[in-house]
């Protein structure tokens, strides 16, 4: 059965004065249709340059995506003109942003900004595309939609802001909806809101997700599929449950251990993923994690492990996978500031 | 957005008041014996005459009732006529000019504004125009050159770069005379058969359709229009430049670019209009220093405006006319900041709103 995204091998470089950044190392994911997942990981995981990647928008110069497939309904995307890509953006894939105080347009109206896409890309009227703009901001709970296309982003709450970044980003019926850590920027209560929403719109709409984030617990009730991200690599994948339950690699292990839970009956101290995220500048040939690693062999210092399969639909790039999917666990040593 | 700008044309007298009551106070250092030489052309060298002008013009009375009279005028005691007052047009007599002070700024507002029009062009067709493809070409050599242009444009002092200018120009190449207009054409303008529209020369030249005295107007603005509007022209560079790169740097462009619009209308659109908010400001404030900043370059190359007018006044310390620029500049700034401040709140939703 084909997919309706596939990546392959993708490579992102940034070409700086400091050096080479070896952002996106060799990542490859499917996406099927009306399916969800969520790409996760730390700041500088490349977790974003990633989906930037596939939507064409790696600013270049510096960037570049040097290698690598992504291919959406049988094309190739890399191999796309620009011109072709304009007409993938924002009609095929589609794209909310983390702070909606700057990612909307402060000079031009909501109507304004929401009306360019859908004449753009759905050939409508000015007054058609009002209508449908009009329509979509009621869909994400905007109160007198028709009335507020004529205001300013400034006139709307934060997360009114992100409700129409997401209006926006559906106006022209995606097939995917990418979602660069929407909530980040929000208030938890706003946060739960637009994930409810998020969630009701993809029941209405049936678009596929691609949710990225850094927070483990934000996604869990979400996403079907999970991608965990580090130094470029995906370090493991697989259903939520899979890599909540099963974990298999110890940076989701990590990650895992540090969200605080409300209603564990016991105290436990939240515990820290120890040292500093990875130095992208260098050319990784070892594990990337290791210098960090509770778990780490002699092996993990010499050679970089492959993402391989620990179970069906499971695959994790960890030299002792297989053991810490059997539940082996390494406290922390005693003593050892937290 | 009207109730923005009744707000702001409501504060406008208040603020004039007060400008005219500083420069009036400044005047005030002058004692009364000082001041009464102002107002006569030849100067009495008798106590009792000195003491006659003064009581005459109430030049000892309280500071507010002398500023009332400055502002309104005050009835001559001995002929029963109203003298003075700024408002009603009566600066006082320039000892310069040869002719009342009001005159004066009338006859030579004309070159200065012609002076600072043309100015215009370079600085926003270069400037701002400059600045926008300097930004949207970071770091490629149209932006390293942009930026040596500007450095060296406001490093340069401007008497030092006009007489430069004035050095190659004139007196090594001959290319561009000094002044507003070779001789014969400056009687021909006075002459019946040419007729001053707006006492612009090039504005006038065309409305008449005499091409040669247009042609000859513009070579000599030339000299004197590159000098006053390179600092201008290097500093909108600089601003329009460092204002793109601002505005290409935020999250809405990256949301514009997602939206799959084409470059040239993110960059119109998204970019431009927010880019452009500092850049007005900038510019508006700019035109008023061009008026004012003509000074220096009128002098150098002898042009016949307000600039080289207060000079001369200054040089031989003709307070009154010193005085009348000094209210003409200030009444132009407060002007112009408004204008500007309006056309701010036109280009900024955020603003109107306040």
């Amino acid at each position: 059965m084909s997919h309706l995204l596939e990546v392959k091998n993708l490579v992102t470089r940034f070409y700086t004065e400091d050096g080479i950044v070896h952002a996106v190392n060799g990542i490859s994911y499917t996406l099927d249709e009306g399916e969800s997942m969520a790409i996760v990981g730390e700041s500088g995981s490349g977790k974003s340059v990633s989906v930037l990647s596939v939507m064409g928008l790696i600013p270049s110069p510096p960037g570049k995506v040097e290698a690598g497939e992504v291919i959406l309904n049988g094309r190739d995307l890399l191999k796309l003109s620009p011109e072709e890509m304009r007409h993938i953006r924002g009609k095929e894939i589609a794209m909310v942003f983390q702070d909606p105080m700057t990612s909307l347009n402060p000079v031009l109206t909501i109507g304004r900004q929401m009306t360019e896409g859908i004449e753009l890309h759905l050939g409508l009227s000015k007054e058609e595309a009002s209508q449908r703009a009009a329509e979509m901001l009621s869909l994400v709970g905007i109160p007198n939609a028709e009335d507020r296309l004529n205001d300013y982003p400034h006139q709307f709450s934060g997360g009114q802001r992100q409700r129409i970044g997401i209006a926006m980003a559906l106006s022209c019926n995606p097939t995917i909806l990418i979602a660069d850590e929407p909530t980040t920027a929000l208030d938890v209560t706003i946060q739960a809101q637009i994930i409810d929403l998020v969630k009701k719109l993809k029941e209405q709409l049936g678009m596929a997700i691609i949710w990225i984030t850094h927070d483990l617990g934000v996604v869990a009730g979400l996403v079907e599929k999970v991608a965990v991200m580090y130094a470029g690599f995906i370090v493991e994948m697989g259903s939520v449950h899979d890599v909540y339950k099963d974990t298999s690699h110890p940076y989701t292990l990590g990650l895992l251990e540090s969200i605080p839970k409300i209603d564990s009956k016991e105290k436990r101290r939240l515990i820290p993923i120890p040292g500093l995220p990875p130095d992208l500048l260098k050319e990784p040939t070892q594990c990337p994690f290791a210098p960090r690693c509770r778990y780490a062999i002699d092996k993990c210092w010499e050679e970089n492990p492959p993402l391989v399969a620990i179970a069906p639909n499971h695959t994790a790039a960890c030299w002792r996978a297989e053991e810490i999917h059997e539940g082996l666990r390494i406290d922390l040593p005693a003593g050892e500031p937290a | 957005m009207t109730a923005y700008i009744v707000r702001r044309l409501l504060i406008l007298p208040v603020i004039l008041i007060g400008v005219s009551l500083l420069l009036f106070a400044m005047l005030q250092v002058l004692g009364p014996v000082e001041r009464s030489a102002l107002y006569v052309r030849d100067i009495p060298h008798t106590e009792g005459a000195i003491q006659a002008i003064i009581r005459r013009y109430g030049l000892d009375e309280p500071f507010f009732v002398q500023y009332w009279h400055w502002m309104v005028g005050r009835e001559d005691p001995e002929t029963g006529e109203i003298v003075g007052g700024i408002l009603r047009g009566d600066l006082g007599f320039s000892r310069t000019g040869r002719e009342p002070v009001i005159d004066l700024l009338k006859r030579r507002l004309p070159p200065t504004l012609e002076l600072a029009l043309w100015s215009m062009i370079p600085i926003v067709g270069i400037g701002i125009w400059l600045g926008i493809q300097a930004a949207l070409n970071h770091n490629k050599p149209i932006d390293q050159a942009a930026r040596v242009f500007a450095i060296l444009g406001y490093s340069f002092p401007t008497f030092v770069f006009g007489l430069l200018v004035l050095l190659v120009f004139y007196a090594r190449l001959d290319w561009f005379q000094p002044g507003r207009l070779s001789t014969q054409f400056s009687q021909e303008i006075l002459k019946p058969g040419f007729t001053q529209y707006t006492k612009l020369v090039t504005i006038d030249a065309l409305l008449n359709l005499r091409f040669d005295i247009f042609l000859d107007a513009l070579r000599h603005l030339v000299l004197p229009v590159i000098t006053l509007s390179y600092l201008s022209w290097a500093l909108l560079l600089k601003v329009t430049r460092s204002s793109m790169l601002e505005a290409l740097r935020q999250d809405y462009v990256l949301t514009a670019r997602a939206k799959g619009l084409s470059e040239r209308v993110v960059i119109n659109r998204h970019v431009l209009k927010n880019a452009l908010i500092p850049v007005a400001t900038i510019a508006g404030s700019t035109v008023a220093s061009l008026l004012n900043g003509v000074v220096i370059t009128e002098t150098i190359f002898d042009y016949p405006g307000l600039g080289s007018a207060a000079a001369a006044a200054a040089l031989s310390l003709d307070v009154l006319t010193m005085l009348g620029y000094a209210l003409f500049t200030a009444v132009l700034f407060v002007v112009v900041n408004l204008i500007v401040d309006v056309m701010y709140a036109v280009l900024d939703p955020r603003v109107r709103l306040e």
